[in-house]
């Protein structure tokens, strides 16, 4: 997914001389394209994640329009604050691309983990939170980030996730349905999609499957639209079960005082201290392909 | 004393300026029962030699202004004031400075009034963004420049230290900070808490250049801005006192926090005026 973003910003780039690409020593071998192309406009602000950020907020004050490459943890956690003052706070068309989510690099420990990185972006008003699920998604929201003037974190895995989508897709802002069924809605967003893609066959048509890649603002009127006909909502996410979009969903449920069913898959909110990579923490966690269509299958039986 | 012959204001009519913004800020103060009355006192000399000497900020040619950030936030206060004599905030709205259903917040939200260029209030954010702007500035070949103004206590941050680190590596000759170096912090003095000094060879050793000045004394401000950069980002540690201008205020830690009542306020304006005279 990061090189279709990488790709689509270099190719806005050749045309928008406002376009800035910041990394805070992140994207070798990734940005080294963007960084001969433009040099004048690339940075690599190091290891010192607090300015990274406050001085990008400068540098779209005084016109440029920023796109910041790293890690998610040295992207939204170490400088939360400057995120949250100079970038929304201040409603500066500032892009933040975080890779890395989830369990994408375990076993690499707790601290490259991005398991909370969807409840804390959801605290941060003007930001707009996109989680794409495949390299189709991920084209369209660099896209919506290039064309947005408002803050922007983009949260993708790494690269090689498998293509979902297998038609255009018309607007982003929106779930994206992308198998029909008639019981059951699954709800996802992110490389978590890959293992739900998997279960298809065994389903069959009874499973709806929704990708929402833009979790902040969710449409809620046209989702509620495509749920017609569903008893249960199952979300599945790389995420930490509480804070994440089971939690966006549970609230809606509520608010909305909506007749669904809900199931939540995610990671179990705690410090995780397994050795595992990252197929061995899903299924540690229940969010493997397997548990996927177990929960599915309980929906469709306990009705 | 070295004198500067290339003062836009003379130097009495600074002093005089400095006087009035003084006052404001003990008539706010006084109004909203504000805190971080003797940080704006402070820097209020600071302020007036970039609003009325030293920078290009005119309501005429707004867009190509020069930019001023007060990183030092908390001492939002002593901005309004400076910005109000300017003419750029109105007396109004400067007087419901706190005040319930007023626009202007004790700590900078840029979308409050016209010449708060960030918002600000966490420390060790304004100085770093200030560097943002003059690097975009820099490479579009806009000749403006960029200052920012950072307390001693906030030098304390990391973010500080980050941002000078890159700026002397960048080249960001086009900004100047200004450290207003009070010597009193919330609860303590700087070189108490930690190893403050020598806070001139810390920054020389980041690759800035640093001058060391009265930053109460307009010419030397003033001599401070002229001293050549030498390709680097500038500097200029201030040495100044907190509340300075109000004889119970000066030097007083208390009054980063105390407020002003009414019998202190009556003391606090005629200090002001008996200094004025005194001139």
């Amino acid at each position: 997914m990061r090189n279709s973003i990488i790709k689509k910003i270099t190719e806005y780039s050749r045309n928008d001389k406002s376009i800035f690409l910041i990394t805070g020593d992140a994207g070798y071998g990734i940005l080294d394209e963007y960084k001969k192309n433009f040099p004048d406009r690339f940075l690599n602000l190091g290891v010192a994640e607090q300015n990274m950020i406050s001085f990008s907020a400068g540098l779209a004050l005084t016109g440029y329009k920023v796109f910041i490459y790293n890690i998610i943890p040295f992207l939204l956690y170490r400088c939360y604050e400057q995120v949250r003052n100079d970038i929304c706070y201040q409603k500066l068309p500032v892009t933040l691309i975080g890779i890395g989510s989830g369990v994408t690099y375990a076993p690499q420990g707790v601290t490259h983990y991005s398991i909370e990185d969807i409840a804390l972006a959801r605290t941060l008003p003007n930001l707009v939170v996109l989680s794409p699920a495949d390299p189709v998604e991920a084209e369209k929201c660099a896209e919506f980030a290039l064309e947005c003037e408002a803050p922007v974190y983009i949260r993708i895995a790494k690269s090689g996730e498998p293509i979902i989508h297998k038609d255009k897709i018309e607007d982003i802002s929106k779930p994206q349905v992308i198998r029909g069924g008639d019981a059951v809605a699954v709800l996802f967003h992110g490389s978590i999609g890959g293992e739900i893609m998997t279960v298809l066959d065994d389903v069959k048509n009874t499973a709806k499957i929704i990708s929402i890649p833009m979790i902040q603002p969710i449409d809620f009127d046209y989702l509620l639209g495509i749920l017609k006909g569903i008893h249960t909502l199952i979300t599945v996410e790389e995420h930490f079960i509480e804070g994440g979009l089971g939690s966006i969903i549970s609230d809606w449920i509520v608010r909305e005082c909506l007749p669904f069913e809900l199931k939540k898959l995610g990671i179990k909110n705690e410090f995780i201290h397994a050795i595992k990579d990252n197929n061995g923490m899903r299924s540690f966690y229940g969010i493997s392909s397997e548990s996927i269509k177990e929960a599915i299958k309980e929906s469709l039986t306990s009705r | 004393m070295t004198v500067s012959t290339n003062m836009r204001n003379t130097e009495k009519e600074l002093i005089s300026i400095a006087k009035e913004a003084r006052k404001l800020i003990i008539e706010v103060a006084h109004r909203s029962k504000s805190a971080h009355v003797g940080s704006s006192l402070s820097c209020v000399d600071l302020l007036v030699a970039l609003y009325f000497d030293e920078l290009t900020i005119n309501e005429k040619d707004w867009l190509n202004r020069d930019i001023f950030v007060l990183s030092k936030a908390h001492a939002a206060m002593a901005l309004y004031a400076v910005l109000t004599v300017k003419g750029i905030i109105d007396k109004e709205t400067f007087l419901n400075y706190l005040q319930n259903d007023g626009t202007l917040p004790a700590h900078l939200d840029r979308f409050s009034a016209k010449g708060i260029e960030v918002s600000a209030g966490s420390l060790g954010h304004g100085f770093n963004m200030a560097l943002g702007m003059a690097y975009g500035y820099k490479i579009k070949q806009d000749n403006r420049r960029v200052c920012a103004l950072i307390g001693d206590g906030e030098s304390e941050e990391g973010s500080i230290w980050e941002g000078a680190l890159f700026a002397s590596k960048l080249g960001i000759d086009n900004f100047t900070a200004i450290l207003d170096y009070n010597n009193l912090q919330g609860y303590g003095k700087p070189n108490e808490i930690c190893s403050y000094e020598p806070v001139i060879d810390k920054w020389k050793a980041f690759g800035w250049e640093p001058y060391r000045i009265n930053g109460h004394n307009f010419v030397e401000i003033n001599n401070a801005f002229k001293e050549p950069n030498n390709g680097k980002p500038k500097i200029i540690i201030a040495e100044t006192v907190k509340g300075k201008g109000v004889s119970f205020m000066e030097n007083e830690l208390k009054w980063h926090y105390f407020i002003v009542t009414d019998e202190l306020r009556e003391k606090a304006m005629q200090d002001l005026s008996r200094n004025i005279n005194a001139e």
